[in-house]
């Protein structure tokens, strides 16, 4: 038997295709929607997936660093040292930067410290430059920056330099990464003006006068000038990352750690799981829905489509009854064109990932299992359309044929 | 000579249609028999409204009887009104259809109009192509056979027409009107290619017609009123 659906289509190739080509795009964007999700996730994890570390110290009674923030002072690096089992431990912050560069262009990143003289980002996936070799004035920043090695850059009150540039390295909010040690991003965060600074000193040494031990002068006297007593105090940092020694138990690191009242302890799969269902949770939800409508409004704009070109072939589908045709011809007929479309729309929807994905602003991340599910899909809708034109197709009447 | 040619083929005894009830009762079709033999060409005159058409569809086994038998070479389709066999499997293989229209369809060639009434009956597309060829050739279709529907003109729709009811050597072919949309001489081609076609092929031609001009090529004239059918005077057919 002819293949009657093909003949259909090539009759009328041009509107075959633009239909298609406008479901392909509607499924491009139930694909991007997916792989903005993947991409989500993979953002979100960059930061934990770079610093690794068993162990993720936090602020008591917060789900930090990432759920939500932190504050622990920079010497529990030390104190956490001395614990048995513990191998290695980092100081961990993060914080956003937006500067203003000379042309007027704004730039927008997330300063992540690394550790010095531990981690000098050695695991960093560098595709230009080097890691980081002097604990201060050295940057490390990602290619979506786009400034090139050598880049001097001006933060707080230092000029740093771009050694090493990255790729892929985002923030769970979409910002590039830029490494500096944790000494220099403490020193970018803290960065005070000299009238701030004098102001707190003052304020400082008011308090240690209001105070019972500062109304004897000879304590005051012993603390020193006023001069000499510190600004601030030692700014703290968002997480300790804790490396377990080999031989040693993780969980039993963490119970002994978990002990201390000032502090709440993670593993770095605990962490993980924070983040991802913590932070991108509901914007996981509201991707998951939005796709779920796609689906839906794809489904009856090609049923729609399925049964306009059912209508338009009423009259053929009654002569091919009245000339004696079986079910299964007009079944085929519908059921295939159906299915073409939906094979078209698909691979239009691959098209388009393929060329256009690359230019969105944050990471699509399409797998192999997301194209395969878009295509159950597809083939789901186009049956499901398919179905809606032959109901049409089997009320042909042959009489048509002679009313005609 | 095709062995099928004077017997008969069509045979129907009492056929008769009611549409409604009661004072709504119409009797579109009165009890009416007759025969049609293979290779003969016979034309149903008659006003519009007269019944013409609910013969055609009864005999074409589209619409039931509401009483009366229908006999289709030899194998009894209708019994007392009631379907007696399978009348889609029946319908394409032992009757042929032309309409006023040609009623093409419009994303086949014309070869491939031709061919579809081959194939699905499980022709094979060699054989298939090979007998559409063959036939269109015959009809004078030879070189525009490729040609799509819409870029033929009315008198070659109508060929490919008749080419598709026949390509499958029915018993009977029944025609609607097949002129009517064509001039004189391009009718008159048609009815000829009919005449030419039942005779090689041993089918008969039932042709519901209002065209007088091409009376004289038909073998016999029934003509219905109100529903009766009777057989006209074959010196006053042309009159």
């Amino acid at each position: 038997m002819m293949d009657l659906a093909i003949r259909d289509i090539r009759r009328d190739l041009g509107r075959f295709v633009l239909t298609a080509a406008g479901l392909g795009m509607l499924m491009s964007v139930v694909l991007a929607m997916t792989g903005i999700y993947n991409g989500m996730v993979v953002d979100a994890t960059v930061l934990p997936d770079t610093y690794g570390g068993d162990l993720w110290v936090v602020q008591r009674d917060t789900q930090g660093p990432f759920a939500e923030s932190s504050r622990v002072p920079s010497l529990l690096v030390d104190r956490i040292r001395a614990v048995p089992g513990v191998e290695r431990t980092r100081g961990y912050m993060t914080l956003s930067v937006q500067q203003q560069l000379p042309d007027g262009e704004t730039l927008r990143f997330t300063l992540a410290g690394l550790s010095w003289p531990d981690d000098l980002g050695n695991n960093l996936p560098l595709e230009q430059g080097r890691a980081l070799r002097q604990p201060h004035y050295e940057l490390v920043v990602d290619n979506a920056l786009g400034l090139p090695l050598g880049t001097a850059l001006l933060l707080g009150r230092d000029q740093y330099t771009v050694v090493g540039i990255t790729s892929g390295m985002v923030s769970s909010s979409g910002d590039p990464l830029v490494f500096a040690s944790v000494s220099d991003a403490l020193r970018i965060q803290n960065d005070l003006a000299n009238e701030a600074l004098r102001l707190e000193r003052e304020s400082r040494v008011s308090r240690v006068k209001r105070s019972p031990y500062g109304r004897d002068p000879a304590n005051l006297a012993r603390a020193g000038t006023q001069g000499t007593l510190p600004a601030t105090a030692p700014p703290p940092v968002t997480a300790v990352l804790v490396d377990v020694a080999p031989g040693h138990d993780v969980q039993k690191v963490k119970a002994s750690l978990s002990q201390w009242s000032d502090i709440s302890v993670y593993t770095i799969d605990e962490e993980r799981e924070l983040l991802v269902k913590g932070v991108i949770d509901r914007a996981r939800r509201q991707i998951g829905l939005f796709r779920i409508l796609l689906v839906v409004i794809s489904a009856i704009v090609m049923g729609l489509i399925v049964y306009t070109m059912t209508v338009d072939k009423m009259l053929s589908l009654s002569l091919l009854k009245l000339l004696g045709a079986k079910r299964r011809v007009i079944l085929r007929l519908i059921l295939e064109e159906s299915l073409l479309l939906g094979l078209f729309a698909y691979l239009v929807a691959l098209l388009i990932g393929e060329v256009a994905f690359d230019m969105f602003p944050r990471r699509v991340l399409v797998h192999d299992m997301d194209r395969l599910a878009l295509l159950a899909v597809v083939a789901g809708i186009s049956v499901a359309a398919g179905l809606v034109g032959l109901r049409k197709a089997l009320s042909a009447n042959p009489n048509e044929v002679l009313a005609s | 000579m095709n062995e099928r040619l004077g017997k008969v083929v069509l045979h129907v005894e009492g056929l008769s249609k009611v549409y409604g009830e009661g004072p709504t009762r119409l009797e579109a079709l009165k009890p009416t028999t007759f025969n049609a033999m293979a290779g003969e060409v016979v034309a149903i005159l008659g006003p519009s409204g007269s019944g013409k058409s609910t013969l055609l569809t009864i005999a074409g086994l589209i619409n039931p009887p509401t009483a009366g038998s229908l006999t289709l070479n030899g194998k009894l389709a209708i019994k007392d009104g009631q379907p007696v066999a399978n009348l889609s499997t029946l319908r394409r293989q032992e009757l042929g259809y032309v309409f006023q229209r040609s009623n093409l369809i419009p994303f086949l060639n014309g070869e491939e109009n031709v061919r579809l009434a081959l194939e699905i009956d499980g022709v094979s597309h060699r054989e298939s192509r090979e007998r559409a060829r063959t036939l269109l050739d015959s009809l004078g279709m030879g070189g525009r056979m490729k040609a799509m529907p819409s870029k033929l003109s009315g008198g070659e729709q109508q060929r490919v027409a008749i080419a598709r009811a026949m390509i499958h050597q029915p018993s009977v072919v029944l025609a609607d009107e097949p002129t009517a949309a064509l001039d004189s001489s391009r009718g008159r081609q048609v009815m000829e290619l009919f005449r030419d076609s039942a005779h090689e092929h041993g089918a008969a031609v039932l042709v519901v017609t209002h065209d007088h001009r091409t009376l004289d090529l038909v073998d016999r004239v029934l003509e219905m009123e109100d529903g009766v059918l009777a057989e006209k005077d074959v010196a006053a057919r042309t009159a």
